[in-house]
Parts: structure tokens; C-alpha cells; sequence
């Protein structure tokens, strides 16, 4: 029943219109949109990651990828934050 | 086609679609950097390239690729940090303003860090400590890192902070002599692995710890 092409192909899938969604997307004009769009392609490596069966990888791409975010929006406050034209 | 004998068939028949997968993402993120003129949308698409890269490189679908996906990981995060830093200096020095150092609320004031922490974080660590390894490193950092924030009191002895990095240099060389012996004297290889092992452990824990302090020096000041 579960296949293991299914999570492979869907990881695929979801990152390649995650990144169309953050160059393209609706509303990317705003920064704070735009880094929120990158979580979609991160859920599609994790699902490619899970299937090649790469744990410590996996493990670390989880936490980094939270902490670029993090970086990111603190970024983008502090330059609200000062005026800069985003 | 070259192929080891120890990649399983099913890696060998993904192979194809996952590099088209970040051939085509990886194209998609290098058209948005160059029709984006604003600096900080390069920088979010940055990241998007950044996965295409994971991708190719996952894509082998063996140990290699577990290998060289944690040091491009690392990499990318410090980039990206220095890059933002870069990026906010230029911004003050063209409007002569200071922004706050953190814009968001961060309140530690929860119920788990007055009266759990003790015995949390010792669970954690001798977990951490019976798996060694990257993975124990991380599970007795994480108990380490808990400890440290719950605690109130602040101006940590300069001793303490200079301990922790000893540790790690000894920690290093733990490591490196165990990935000597493994070649040099292969049959003590069991040795070797956990020189190498308890070596990691102390260096992923000890450098954990060591952010857990300076960020409590740093957003607890008041």
C-alpha cells in the first residue's frame, strides 16, 4: 500500500512548485511571504531525504532550515526597523 | 553504467529523476536571483539554490552523500548569517539609525524552565552520552543547552567559558587520533570508533553548550 516511489515523487513535486511558488508566487513582493514560501521546499527535500534513508541529514537539514528562517525574519524586521527599501 | 554493488537497485532508478528534479530548481531559483534587483530577495532565493544542491547531492543516495550533505548544510547557514549581518551594517551605516538587537518578543517565562530542567536535562544527557556519536552529541547538547537558559543567574566565570573550549580541542584530537589508528593499525578498529565516537560527542555537546551560554549572556541582559 505505501509505496516508496510515493513519498520520493511527492518530495519532488512539492519542491519544484514550492520553488516556483517563492520566485512567482502571489504576493512574494513581500519579503516576509517570500521566506514563508521556502518551508514548502523544505518539506520536499525532508520527504526526499526520508526516502534515500539519510537520518543524520535529515536531522540537520530540519534544524538548520529552521534557523535560516529565523535568520531571515530577523533580518527583514531589523531593516523594516531602520526604513531600507525592501 | 559504474555503479558499486552496494547501492540498492531503487537508488539506481531514482537517480534520473532526482537530478532533474534540482537541475530544474536550481534553474528556477537562478532566474528569480536574476530578475530580482532587491538585495534581501536574493538572499531568500540564495536558499532555494541552496536546496538544489541537497538535491544533486542526496541524489548518490549512499553514506558519501550523508557526508557531504552536513558540511554544505553548515556552510550555507554560516552565508547566509554573515551575508543578512552584512546587509543590516550597510543599511545603518546609509540611514545613521541603530535597530534593536531583537525586534521579536522573547520571554522565557514558562512553567518547564523553573521546575523541570534538573531532571530533564540529566535524562538528556546520559542518553546523549550512551549513544555517542553526532547524533548523542546533539541529544546531550540539547539537555546542556535546557540547563543553561533555565538558569537565572548571569556573569559566567571567564574560566568556565575558556573549559569549554579546552574540551573541545581535546575533543578534536580524540578524534583525529582515532581516525589515525584506524589506518594505521586497522585491527584496532573497534578502539578507533569510539576514540572517534566519544570525540564527537564531546565536541557537538561542549560547542551546543557554549551557544546556550552566549546566548544567555546576550538576550538576558535587562
Amino acid at each position: 500500500m505505501f509505496e516508496l516511489n510515493i513519498w520520493f515523487y511527492t518530495g519532488c513535486i512539492l519542491t519544484i512548485i514550492g520553488s516556483l511558488s517563492t520566485v512567482w508566487g502571489p504576493g512574494v513582493k513581500d519579503p516576509i511571504v517570500r521566506t514563508l514560501n521556502t518551508e514548502i521546499p523544505s518539506i520536499g527535500i525532508s520527504l526526499i531525504l526520508l526516502t534515500y534513508n539519510h537520518m543524520l541529514a535529515l536531522l540537520t537539514f530540519v534544524a538548520t532550515s529552521v534557523i535560516v528562517s529565523l535568520i531571515l525574519l530577523r533580518t527583514i524586521t531589523r531593516l523594516e526597523e531602520i526604513g531600507a527599501e525592501l | 553504467m559504474l555503479v558499486p554493488e552496494f547501492v540498492p537497485e531503487i537508488f539506481c532508478s531514482l537517480y534520473l529523476p532526482a537530478i532533474y528534479t534540482g537541475f530544474i530548481v536550481g534553474f528556477i531559483g537562478l532566474i528569480g536571483i536574476a530578475i530580482n534587483k532587491s538585495d534581501i530577495h536574493v538572499l531568500i532565493l540564495t536558499d532555494i539554490v541552496g536546496l538544489a544542491m541537497l538535491i544533486v547531492v542526496g541524489a548518490v543516495g549512499t553514506d558519501l552523500a550523508e557526508a557531504l550533505i552536513l558540511p554544505g548544510l553548515v556552510v550555507e547557514l554560516a552565508e547566509i548569517m554573515a551575508i543578512s549581518e552584512i546587509l543590516i551594517s550597510r543599511e545603518i551605516r546609509k540611514k545613521g539609525k541603530t535597530p534593536s538587537i531583537l525586534p521579536m518578543p522573547l520571554v522565557f517565562d514558562m512553567e518547564i524552565l523553573s521546575t523541570a530542567p534538573n531532571f530533564l536535562s540529566l535524562i538528556l544527557i546520559g542518553y546523549g552520552i550512551f549513544l555517542t556519536g553526532f547524533t548523542g552529541g546533539a541529544v546531550a547538547g540539547g539537555g546542556i543547552l535546557l540547563y543553561i537558559l533555565s538558569r537565572k543567574a548571569r556573569g559566567l566565570p571567564i574560566l568556565v567559558i575558556d573549559g569549554l573550549g579546552a574540551i573541545s580541542g581535546i575533543a578534536w584530537c580524540l578524534w583525529i587520533v582515532g581516525f589515525l589508528l584506524f589506518f594505521v593499525n586497522p585491527e584496532f578498529w573497534l578502539l578507533s570508533l569510539f576514540l572517534a565516537a566519544s570525540g564527537l560527542l564531546l565536541k557537538v555537546a561542549s560547542k551546543m553548550g557554549l551557544i546556550g551560554v552566549l546566548m544567555r549572556e546576550e538576550f538576558k541582559r535587562q
